[in-house]
């Protein structure tokens, strides 16, 4: 077009409309730790962060709380005293009382311990034995893994309940190690699952041969090189088998074949209470509520982790 | 109805981002006029399906907004219509075929089910009557067997075969006009002359305008009436398909057009391509769009141009200021093209000195 | 489709087979092995010695097996140590009463679920949807005995809304239409607390198979043929989101063999379930391992149906 002829005079042929290459500055990223990076996803979560906070003060509640309010005597009957006998929560019993005078908030604390423990126990073991048969499985592969994951297949088609209930009648004897084996022995068919996926996915990755060349054997590469990369799935899963056996633990007890007196537990406070229900229900309420609230703060926890461990490796 | 069955006129489409709105479509404007085939051609990203989108009023409303302009069909403008007429003008009055046919047929209804539903829909047939309808149909867009193949379903066709089934859906209630987006991209290549002289001569055959999409110039050639240019969210050019190959006015289009390779240009000589890449459509240029690539740029370009058309050529229209055709403004071009070029090498040499002195460790791009 | 279904039958043999060999086993466990399981203690000498040629008890184990799982196949699992019933009968007569409690929840279940996931697909992103996200969340947390027991208590125990176990109300002279009420009186909270239990988990899994669906190019496809709203969310969307959603059902449905004594336990309902924390109580070996296989068979078959059901809804799988 015809201005082009006056522009060209007004302009300088150095026009600098275009960028030629440049160059980028240099974006120096302090690498934050993996650990950290995990935490600070973990952290976003507000749900999870609550889930969390929730477990630290049921744990500080169930272990150091009798020691702390002085609410420390589970056993202590008040059978004397009227109003003390089947008390509503009060200032004096904050979770009530049941027939025989007993605190139910000591109750309470005390059964959370042998709640949280058997859940964690046997969570642990069950997570070994899966880890530990998981990896076999998927390290080798074979025969040994179509073996074990066929074993896996029997035990998770098995009804759960009605299983643990046959064999808790007969092979427990109320204490909580009993209870911490029964339910460990099917735990862990999960975790194995798991594992093995895992195993099978990295065997073949190259950080693996490397190991190999260096003269790694079996054992060590499976859990110093492969397993810590498995190791979040892992966690998740562990969290969340905590809740379920937690869960199972409580089942047990309330239908009577779990925890027994002399020990109590949450599952077998409900047991309890149930036959007192009707004038005082807070007897089934605060079991029930506890457990309730401490499975959904493991499930916030166990989301709150899987989703704060898994694309972390993608992070630049 | 004017001479016109379709006029675009200044749309804005939006999509609202965390970071801003993305003006994907800033301003476009064009018609079609009643059986005419136009090619809307322009690289990823420069709004091309999304006006499509918008012709049909598909674009998803929470991200997407139709921020201005309008679109006149048939003297009614689209973007006014409630949505109940809307829909009586999708399918019915306006159809449109899409990239992938693998994943645009529903997996779990048979094929002739789901050509006969618009059938039902827009021209109120029975069932039956639909699926007579249907069979014929799939018989004109050369589906062997059709007996047979009408209770179907999509999984068991080919990705040709799958492409005219939506061709057939498409066309099923005889529209005034078909969109078609990019059909044949995903297909194999044998295929694509195929089904491109399928579109072609049904459209003709059934007087149906068609807006056919697509970055691929070859494709246009051969196929169509009118070819409209689009870059970064605007139209740059637009013309009739051999004025526009014989006598490109846009610096895009010049690029364009000089990117593709041809047969009787020597072996090994290096491919010409267009330099940078698009704006970031969130905060677009306030200037020409294509300015920063531009060899042809001029400081006057950082206003925006209009589309306006040629003199004495009312229906080739061009968005910029220059006149490439003037051996000043090419000579010029041609300075700039060579001092790039020069500038790349240097840049390329010192990035190589450095990462010869700095490390050994190859470097992954 | 039919190869499909005669593998997976094929593949599930084995499986039973396996479980049908850790029963055997289990038996062999139990403190006193299967005497203890086979013999009833009110005996005679001739009823053990016919038992033991039944059961084959003084011979090989593998042949001993093999004796056990003809007897097994042939539905002849014995008789109660307690009322000397064959455990057959016992099991058919508990079975009316728990289909009916898990027949009705699993309907309600799946109506309310696909609705409340429709629901919450539609309005993603919303307060409704936020709402319905967070009711789920708890209730897959929640525990189904904590639940029941917390319902029982609130609607049955304190509120007197619903009675709170059992069957029927012991009142005599009541008219057919009368003691169906009464019926339904005592079936709805156990039939609720079970619903809720599934609604959790089925309603999520509804709600992202929709939004997963929503998102595919068929659904722009249907609504560039100018399908309305309707139509598109019933005939295209929801008939391809269900699919995926009705194999988790029947798995789900599968598993509930263990649910079932967790639940008519805490509600009294006279079904498999009670009848298996009864007979656990008194020791009823019998029933117990009788009813221990059938719920393995059950939850492989509900295995076996949920793959099935995949085949025939997927037109992809069914034509291939």
């Amino acid at each position: 077009m015809d201005i082009s002829e006056n522009l060209d005079s007004i302009l300088s042929t150095q026009d600098e409309l275009e960028p030629l290459l440049e160059e980028s500055p240099a974006l120096v990223q302090k690498r934050r730790s993996q650990g950290r990076i995990i935490f600070d996803r973990f952290v976003r979560n507000k749900a999870a962060v609550v889930g969390a906070v929730f477990l630290i003060l049921l744990f500080l509640f169930c272990f150091l709380g009798p020691t702390v309010t002085g609410h420390n005597k589970p056993d202590q009957q008040n059978l004397t005293s009227v109003t003390d006998t089947l008390a509503p929560p009060s200032w004096k019993y904050p979770f009530g009382t049941d027939d025989l005078g007993r605190d139910e908030l000591a109750r309470a604390m005390v059964g959370g311990q042998t709640s949280l423990l058997v859940g964690l126990s046997s969570m642990l073991m069950a997570i070994v034995l899966g880890v530990g048969i998981g990896a076999f499985a998927g390290f080798y592969g074979g025969i040994v893994d179509n073996l074990l994951m066929r074993l896996t297949d029997v035990v998770l088609s098995v009804p759960l309940y009605l299983l643990l209930f046959v064999l808790s009648a007969t092979f427990t004897d109320g204490t909580p190690r009993s209870v911490i084996i029964l339910i460990a022995i099917f735990g862990w068919t999960i975790a194995a699952r798991l594992v093995r996926g895992e195993f099978l996915a990295l065997k073949e990755r190259e950080f693996v041969y490397a190991a190999r060349t260096v003269g790694a054997k079996d054992f060590r590469l499976m859990f110093r090189h492969i397993l810590p990369n498995a190791a979040g799935p892992i966690i998740v899963n562990a969290t969340l088998l905590t809740s379920s056996n937690i869960i199972l633990e409580s089942v047990l007890s309330y239908f009577g074949f779990g925890i027994k007196l002399p020990n109590a537990s949450w599952g077998s406070m409900l047991n309890y209470g149930e036959n007192l229900a009707d004038v005082a229900p807070w007897l089934i309420y605060v079991p029930a509520l506890l457990i309730f609230f401490t499975v959904l703060s493991l499930n916030l926890v166990g989301d709150g982790l899987r989703d704060a461990l898994d694309p972390y490796m993608t992070e630049r | 109805m004017g001479e016109y069955l379709l006029e675009v006129q200044d749309l804005k489409t939006y999509f609202k981002t965390k970071a801003g709105y993305v003006r994907a479509v800033d301003g476009v404007t064009f018609a079609v006029k009643p059986g005419e085939k136009v090619a809307l051609v322009g690289e990823s990203g420069c709004g091309k399906s999304v006006t499509a989108l918008s012709i049909m009023r598909l674009v998803a409303q929470p991200p997407g907004e139709y921020a201005g302009g309008s679109i006149i069909f048939e003297d009614q403008d689209l973007l006014e219509l409630p949505e109940s007429a809307m829909r009586r003008i999708r399918g019915g009055k306006i159809g449109m075929i899409f990239q992938d046919p693998m994943t645009c047929l529903n997996p779990t209804m048979p094929i002739g089910k789901q050509i006969a539903e618009g059938l039902q829909i827009h021209l109120k047939l029975s069932k039956d009557e639909a699926l007579k309808r249907a069979t014929k149909l799939l018989e004109e867009v050369g589906i062997p067997d059709v007996a047979n193949r009408i209770n179907a379903y999509p999984h068991q066709f080919s990705g040709g075969m799958r492409q005219r089934v939506m061709i057939a859906i498409a066309l099923a209630c005889n529209p005034k006009l078909l969109i078609a987006d990019e059909p044949t991209t995903a297909l194999d290549v044998t295929v694509q002359a195929q089904i491109l002289e399928l579109i072609s001569g049904i459209c003709s055959e059934f007087g149906t305008a068609l807006i056919l999409i697509t970055h691929d110039l070859g494709v246009v050639a051969g196929m169509t009436d009118r070819v409209i240019v689009m870059y970064a969210g605007r139209v740059v050019e637009e013309a009739p398909t051999e004025e526009l190959f014989a006598n490109p006015r846009h610096p895009y289009t010049l690029g364009l057009l000089n990117s593709v390779p041809r047969l009787d240009e020597a072996g090994h000589s290096e491919l010409r391509t267009i330099e940078g890449a698009p704006p970031d459509l969130l905060r677009p240029p306030t200037g020409c769009r294509f300015m920063p690539r531009c060899i042809y740029a001029r400081n006057i370009c950082r206003q925006m141009p209009p589309l306006e058309p040629l003199v004495g050529h009312s229906e080739h229209r061009k968005a910029c200021w220059l006149d490439v055709t003037d051996p000043k403004e090419q000579a010029h071009a041609e300075q700039r093209r060579q001092a790039r070029i020069a500038a790349q090498r240097a840049a390329l040499e010192a990035a190589m000195s450095n990462s010869n002195s700095s490390s050994t460790t190859a470097r992954s791009s | 489709m039919g190869r499909y279904i005669i593998r997976r039958l094929i593949q599930a043999i084995p499986l039973l087979f396996l479980i049908s060999i850790a029963m055997f086993g289990l038996i062999h466990a139990l403190p006193g092995g299967p005497a203890a399981v086979i013999f009833n203690p009110h005996l005679t000498a001739a009823g053990r010695a016919a038992l033991v040629a039944k059961f084959g008890l003084n011979d090989p184990l593998p042949v001993q097996y093999l004796k056990w799982l003809s007897q097994m196949l042939v539905g002849n699992f014995g008789y109660s140590f307690q009322t000397n019933q064959p455990v057959s009968q016992i099991i058919a007569e508990r079975f009316p009463n728990t289909l009916q409690l898990f027949g009705s929840a699993l309907v309600l279940a799946l109506i309310l679920a696909i609705i409340l996931g429709i629901i919450a697909a539609v309005r993603q992103g919303s307060i409704v949807d936020y709402t319905l996200m967070t009711l789920s969340y708890f209730g897959i947390a929640m525990p189904v005995f904590v639940l029941g027991l917390i319902a029982q208590n609130v609607f049955a125990v304190q509120l007197h809304w619903f009675p709170p176990s059992g069957l029927s109300s012991p009142i005599f002279g009541m008219s057919p239409f009368q003691s169906f009420l009464d019926h339904l009186d005592h079936l709805f909270m156990p039939m609720c607390v079970l619903a809720v239990a599934f609604i959790a988990g089925w309603s999520r899994y509804m709600r992202s198979s929709m939004i997963e669906v929503v998102k595919q190019d068929y659904m722009r496809t249907a609504r560039a043929k100018g399908v309305s709203p309707i139509p598109l969310l019933i005939k295209h969307a929801l008939r391809n989101a269900v699919i995926p959603l009705i194999t988790v059902v029947a798995i789900d449905f599968g598993s509930v063999a263990g649910g079932a004594a967790i639940t008519e336990g805490v509600f009294a309902w006279p079904g498999m379930g009670l009848q298996f924390l009864d007979s656990l109580d008194r020791r009823d070996y019998p029933v117990l391992l009788a009813m221990l296989l059938l719920s393995a068979v059950f939850v492989i078959s509900f295995n076996l149906i949920a793959d099935i059901l995949y085949a025939v809804m997927d037109p992809r799988i069914r034509y291939s």
